[in-house]
C-alpha cells in the first residue's frame, strides 16, 4: 500500500466522521428545535391580537393587553374577586402539604426500611414494590366513596381553613403512600456504605442524628428530585381536583384554565398569557432545582 | 448495636401501616366488593355477582359496547405510545452521552415538556396547534402537504394525543442517560478496535447493556398509558365518534359523572387485571430478552 492510498482511507476516514459528527448534531438540534417550539409558540401568541397564523411565532399584531388583565377577574365568574391569583392559591394549598409531607414522611419510611433490622422487614419491602406497579385507578372509587361519607366529608367539603379544601387529595402524605418516593430513597440508601452509620453509632449517635447528619447530606440530590417530582405532578394534577371539586372559587388553576376559552371578554392574548402562567411555575421550580436534580445522575458516584 | 430499641422500627412504620390498609389495601377489596352490586335506585343496590362482569364484556349491551371499545381505543394508544417514547428516549440519550457541545442545554431543552407534563395549559396549547388553522398544518403547508383535519378524524384524534405523549419523554430518557454512563467504557473501545461504527456500538452494545432499563422504563411507562386522562378528557374529550374515548375517561364518566360506583368498580378491575397481565407477561419474557450482567 502506498502512501496515496493510505492518505485516501485516511481522509476518507475522517470525511465519514464528520458526517457521522454533523448528522448527530443535526439530530438533537432538529429535536430539541421541535420540543422548544410549542413553547415559544405559547410566549408569541400571549403578545399576538388575534389568532396567531403562519409558522412563525413572532407576533404580527403586538399587543401587551393579555399580560395586564392576566391576574384580574378574567370576567366569566359570577364569583366576587376572583382571580387567577386565587386559582394560583388554590392549587397552592394542594400542592404545598403535599409535596413537603410526601418527600419526608417518605424519607422516614424508606430509612426505616433500608437500615433497621427487623421482623417483618421484607414483607413490608415486597408491599412497597408490590403497589409500586398498582394503577391509581383502583383505589379511585372506594376512595372517593371514602371521603365523601357523612362521618369525613365534614372535613373538607366546603371548608373554609386553608388546606382542608383538598384534604382527600394530600392526606395519603401523612401516611407515606407513595411507594415510587419510598423506592427511589430506599435504593439510594442501599448504595451508601453501613460503615458511615457504624462509625456514628460509635461516635454515640443515634437513629436519628444518623438519618439528619450524616445520611440527609449526602442523599440531598434525590430528596430534591422526589421533591421536584411531587410538586410537579401535583401541580399539574387535573383528574384529582377535578373528582373533588368543590365550589367555583375553591377550583386550583387545572379547573380554570379549561374554563378561559376565548370569548366576547378574553382574547387569544388572554388565553396564552394564562396558559403561560399555567406553565411557568413547574418551569421555574424545575430551574432552581435543576443544579442539584442533575449533579446526581453526572455524578452517578451513587448509583440506584 | 448496644441498647438498640427494638420496638423503634415498628413505632415509625405505623403511620404507613395504617395508610397502607386505608389508602391502599380497603380500597382495593372494596373496588372488587362494589363491583358485586347493581346500583337499582340512589340509595339501593342489590347483589349481582359478577354479572357487571359479564354486561361490561356484552356486545348487546350498551355499556358492553362502549366498554369494548374503549378497551379498543386504550389499546391503540399504548401500543404506539410506549415503543415510541422508548425509542425516542434511547435514541437521545445515546446521542447526548456521546461526547457532544451543550450537553447540559440539550438535556434541558429536552426535559422540559417532561416538566409540564399534563398540565392543563400544556394540554390546551397542544389543541390549538392542531386546529385547522394551527401550527401543525401550517408545518404540513411549509412541505407542501395539504392540511389536516386532526379533530375530526379517528386517526388524527389519536395522533394529537400520541403525539403529546411522545413529546414528553424527559424522565425515560434521563434514566436511559444515567444508564448509558454505567456501561463500562472497555466495551466501546473494544468495539472501536474491531472497527465498529458508532451505529454498530449503539445496536451490539448499548442496547443489550441497557435491557434491564428499558424492562424497568417499559413496564413503567405501560402502567402509566393505560391510565391516560387529561389529554383524552381536554383535547378530543373522547371524539371524534369515542374514536378517543380511553377507559380511565369512560371510567370516569361512568363512576363519577353518573355516580354508577358498581359498574365503574368494575371497569376499574377489568383494567387492573389487564395492566397485570401484561406486567407479568412482560417480566416472564424478559428472561429471552434481558441480559443481566451479574
Amino acid at each position: 500500500m502506498d502512501t496515496n492510498t493510505a492518505q485516501r482511507i485516511l481522509s476518507r476516514n475522517r470525511a465519514r466522521r464528520k458526517l457521522i459528527q454533523s448528522l448527530k448534531y443535526l439530530i438533537i438540534l432538529a429535536t430539541s428545535f421541535l420540543m422548544l417550539y410549542p413553547l415559544l409558540w405559547l410566549i408569541g401568541a400571549s403578545f399576538n391580537d388575534g389568532l396567531m397564523t403562519g409558522f412563525s411565532f413572532v407576533p404580527k399584531n403586538f399587543t401587551v393587553q393579555g399580560w395586564l388583565d392576566a391576574f384580574k377577574a378574567p370576567g366569566w365568574g359570577s364569583v366576587e374577586g376572583y382571580s387567577l391569583f386565587r386559582a394560583l392559591w388554590n392549587t397552592m394549598q394542594y400542592v404545598i402539604p403535599r409535596t413537603i409531607i410526601m418527600t419526608l414522611s417518605t424519607l422516614l419510611v424508606a430509612y426505616v426500611v433500608a437500615r433497621m433490622r427487623f421482623k417483618g422487614r421484607k414483607l413490608i419491602f415486597a408491599l412497597i414494590i408490590g403497589t409500586l406497579l398498582m394503577p391509581a385507578t383502583i383505589f379511585r372509587i372506594p376512595l372517593f366513596v371514602f371521603w365523601t361519607s357523612d362521618l369525613l366529608s365534614p372535613l373538607w367539603e366546603g371548608s373554609n381553613l386553608p388546606f382542608m379544601p383538598f384534604l382527600p387529595l394530600w392526606a395519603g402524605s401523612l401516611f407515606a403512600i407513595n411507594s415510587f418516593s419510598v423506592f427511589m430513597y430506599i435504593q439510594f440508601f442501599r448504595s451508601i456504605p453501613r460503615d458511615l452509620d457504624e462509625a456514628a453509632y460509635i461516635d454515640g449517635a443515634n437513629k436519628f442524628q444518623v438519618l439528619y447528619y450524616v445520611l440527609m447530606p449526602m442523599i440531598k440530590p434525590i430528596i430534591i428530585t422526589v421533591g421536584l417530582l411531587l410538586f410537579i405532578s401535583t401541580f399539574n394534577d387535573y383528574q384529582g381536583p377535578l373528582i373533588y371539586r368543590g365550589d367555583v372559587d375553591q377550583y386550583p388553576l387545572s379547573l380554570v384554565l379549561p374554563m378561559l376559552g376565548k370569548d366576547s371578554t378574553n382574547t387569544y392574548a388572554h388565553v396564552f398569557t394564562r396558559s403561560i402562567i399555567g406553565v411557568s411555575l413547574p418551569i421555574l421550580v424545575f430551574f432552581l432545582a435543576q443544579k442539584h436534580f442533575i449533579s446526581n445522575d453526572a455524578e452517578s458516584g451513587i448509583k440506584g | 448495636m448496644v441498647g438498640e430499641k427494638k420496638w423503634l422500627p415498628y413505632v415509625l412504620l405505623i403511620p404507613w401501616v395504617i395508610g397502607f390498609l386505608v389508602f391502599k389495601l380497603y380500597p382495593f377489596i372494596n373496588s372488587f366488593y362494589l363491583s358485586l352490586f347493581e346500583k337499582v335506585s340512589p340509595i339501593q343496590s342489590d347483589y349481582v355477582g359478577l354479572a357487571n362482569y359479564a354486561r361490561l364484556f356484552s356486545k348487546t349491551d350498551f355499556f358492553g359496547q362502549q366498554f369494548i371499545n374503549s378497551l379498543k381505543v386504550t389499546f391503540k394508544y399504548v401500543f404506539f405510545t410506549v415503543p415510541l417514547v422508548l425509542l425516542v428516549s434511547l435514541i437521545i440519550a445515546y446521542v447526548l452521552s456521546r461526547k457532544i457541545k451543550g450537553v447540559r442545554f440539550f438535556r434541558t431543552a429536552f426535559y422540559v415538556p417532561t416538566v409540564l407534563g399534563a398540565n392543563v395549559a400544556v394540554v390546551l396549547l397542544w389543541r390549538e396547534l392542531f386546529e385547522n388553522y394551527g401550527l401543525v398544518n401550517q408545518g404540513l403547508a411549509v412541505f407542501g402537504l395539504d392540511p389536516i383535519n386532526w379533530f375530526g378524524t379517528a386517526a388524527g384524534a389519536m395522533t394529537s394525543i400520541i403525539a403529546l405523549r411522545v413529546w414528553q419523554f424527559g424522565s425515560t430518557m434521563l434514566i436511559f442517560l444515567a444508564a448509558i454512563k454505567n456501561v463500562p467504557d472497555s466495551l466501546y473501545e473494544a468495539a472501536r478496535i474491531d472497527g465498529a461504527s458508532p451505529l454498530k456500538q449503539f445496536t451490539v452494545i448499548t442496547v443489550p447493556m441497557l435491557t434491564p432499563v428499558i424492562l424497568f422504563n417499559g413496564v413503567m411507562r405501560l402502567v402509566e398509558t393505560f391510565q391516560v386522562f387529561t389529554s383524552a378528557k381536554l383535547i378530543t374529550n373522547g371524539g371524534p365518534l369515542n374514536s378517543t374515548h380511553v377507559i380511565n375517561l369512560y371510567i370516569y364518566e361512568v363512576a363519577f359523572e353518573n355516580r354508577n360506583f358498581n359498574l365503574g368498580s368494575a371497569m376499574s378491575w377489568i383494567l387492573f387485571l389487564i395492566i397485570m397481565v401484561f406486567t407479568i407477561i412482560i417480566f416472564r419474557s424478559s428472561k429471552y430478552w434481558v441480559y443481566y450482567q451479574d
